[in-house]
């Protein structure tokens, strides 16, 4: 996907001029700004010795909450883009009352804390009390809590919106002339949609989803007051570090390194592209 | 956008830069004097705490499940000390305790067991002898009307989920104790671990967990939420309640706040949540 970038209009082409330099004082602030996020980074990794760390992922623990973890987030990204994609379809080209109101819905659970998130959920699918929770587990049999379905729903939940803004801001820079000029070449709709719009959308989808899957392989709150905290089941990673923090501290280190590790290397491979795509 | 040169509106936004920065220095200054100020805890007794004077609030770092009884005794203590404000944290013993070794500024802890106090003492945390001041039972939360038909601890060996507190929270460690004395093995893939006794009590209140093993306090404290289900005397754990200040703290006021919650105000306030007499 990430090959089409040239379809892309060049960032810098848009850009006018260079704009003055930045006035040191900006410059000053922005340093102690960067240290205060370096600074815990930096105290995570001075904590962590290193021969342990391997040790410690090698537990059985460790690498059921590692495989856990991969295997949920993976499901939600995909939830969150089979279900995200169409939303922000509908914000960037939809002309309807209320779009407003349905991109703060979308957006909402970014703000909202995820415990809430959590309790909310328990509310809609709970099994006992939940609003539509009883039905479908008399109908069809499932249940969200204490299962790896409802870790995807929960994950799905606050990692959806990432997706929604990022693949919406892509739609919305996205110059309509091409998929005009595709149909004014005889192109359908479909191959208008997927040779031309859905390339030209590459980019922000992609990172969209590396953004939901990172947010997913993160979440806590929402997943241990909606899905409970199960081993095997429905603890993954990030629950597993509260778990172990205190009685194996080195464990809970190494998988935060892992965490880590992995949000790294996300950010980094998008560089600038979250927002760059919204010039 | 900006066609000519922004000179006079950049100078006045680079001046207004300028005294945010002076501004920000100057708070970070005051911080870090401020930090350094107070001698680390653990470090050699006698240093001088020149804001104690003035320090006018006293932060308790204290058990979940004393959420309630806290509360309200820290009400009372404000009244008797004007210009006292009492700030309390709570969470789970063990994670209060990890904080106060990590330096957090707390004046008094207040523990759901002995060994997190114990952690302190040996730290050098805690200098004078912790005093138990209250104990606890555990009791089976259920929801409302028992649809798990739960009866006694044997029960939970083949009910749904049950809800039991993270291992190494005091009531992990207590409910671990109920289930070893009743010869109850709950396979772990049907044990939901909650972070305290309120999150543990939570996934049976709003959530699908059939029955959690938590203070009996804690069920009463959540009304009609849940219903309980009583472990007898013989096959019951009795948690102890250890109270003291933290070396470093404001000691006098840290003095006082401990006699209350030892004294028959404090006695009566956590009798009337269920907690029995140390």
């Amino acid at each position: 996907m990430l090959g089409s970038a040239s379809f892309r209009p060049e960032p810098g082409r848009r850009r006018r001029g260079t704009g003055a330099a930045v006035p040191v004082p900006v410059v000053a602030l922005a340093v102690l700004g960067a240290a205060f996020f370096a600074l815990p980074l930096l105290g995570l990794l001075q904590q962590a010795a290193w021969s342990e760390v391997v040790r410690d992922l090698g537990s059985p623990e460790v690498r059921a909450a590692l495989r856990l973890s991969l295997e949920c987030s993976l499901w939600a990204t995909a939830l969150a883009t089979v279900l995200g994609v169409p939303v922000a379809w509908v914000l960037a080209r939809g002309q309807f009352r209320g779009r407003s109101l349905l991109r703060a819905l979308v957006l909402l659970p970014m703000v909202l804390p995820p415990v809430v998130g959590g309790v909310a959920l328990l509310a809609a699918f709970g099994r006992t009390n939940g609003l539509v929770g009883p039905w479908l587990f008399d109908t069809f049999g499932i249940q969200f809590t204490f299962s790896k379905t409802g870790v995807v729903l929960a994950e799905t939940f606050v990692a959806m919106p990432f997706l929604v803004l990022t693949v919406e801001g892509g739609w919305r820079a996205l110059d309509a002339r091409y998929e005009d000029a595709a149909a004014t070449l005889g192109a359908g709709r479909w191959t208008t949609f997927r040779r031309v719009t859905l390339r030209l959308l590459g980019p922000s989808l992609a990172a969209g989803a590396a953004l939901a899957w990172a947010r997913a392989l993160g979440e806590f709150g929402a997943t241990i007051t909606f899905a409970g905290n199960v081993e095997g089941r429905t603890r993954t990673t990030p629950l597993a570090v509260y778990l172990l923090l205190e009685t194996h501290p080195g464990a809970a280190l190494a998988l935060s390194l892992v965490l880590l590790a992995v949000s790294v290397v996300v950010l980094v491979a998008l560089r600038d592209r979250w927002f760059g795509v919204r010039r | 956008m900006t066609t000519g040169r922004p000179s006079r509106a950049a100078g006045r936004s680079r001046t207004l830069v300028g005294v945010t920065v002076a501004l920000t220095v100057a708070f970070a200054a005051a911080v870090v004097a401020v930090r350094t100020g107070v001698p680390a805890t653990g470090s050699a007794a006698g240093a001088a705490v020149p804001i104690a004077a003035e320090r006018r609030t006293l932060t308790v770092s204290a058990a979940t499940s004393l959420t309630q009884a806290f509360t309200r005794i820290g009400a009372r203590f404000e009244r008797r000390n004007p210009g006292v404000t009492v700030a309390f944290n709570f969470g789970p013993s063990s994670t209060l305790a990890t904080q106060v070794q990590a330096g957090a500024p707390a004046d008094v802890f207040a523990a759901a067991d002995p060994s997190s106090m114990d952690r302190l003492v040996a730290g050098g945390q805690v200098t004078t002898t912790p005093v138990p001041f209250a104990r606890n039972r555990m009791g089976i939360a259920v929801k409302p009307g028992n649809p798990g038909r739960i009866t006694g601890v044997a029960d939970l060996a083949t009910a749904g989920t049950v809800s039991l507190c993270g291992p190494s929270v005091p009531c992990g460690a207590y409910a671990a104790g109920v289930l070893r004395t009743a010869g109850v093995t709950i396979p772990e893939a049907r044990i939901t671990r909650g972070t305290d006794a309120r999150t543990t009590l939570g996934a049976v209140a709003r959530g699908d967990a059939v029955a959690a093993i938590v203070y009996a306090t804690d069920i009463a404290a959540a009304g009609r939420a849940v219903e309980a289900v009583a472990i007898p005397a013989a096959g019951n754990v009795v948690a102890v309640y250890p109270i003291a200040p933290v070396a470093g703290g404001d000691r006098r006021l840290a003095r006082s706040f401990v006699d209350v919650v030892t004294g028959p105000t404090g006695q009566r306030i956590l009798a009337g949540l269920g907690f029995l007499p140390a």
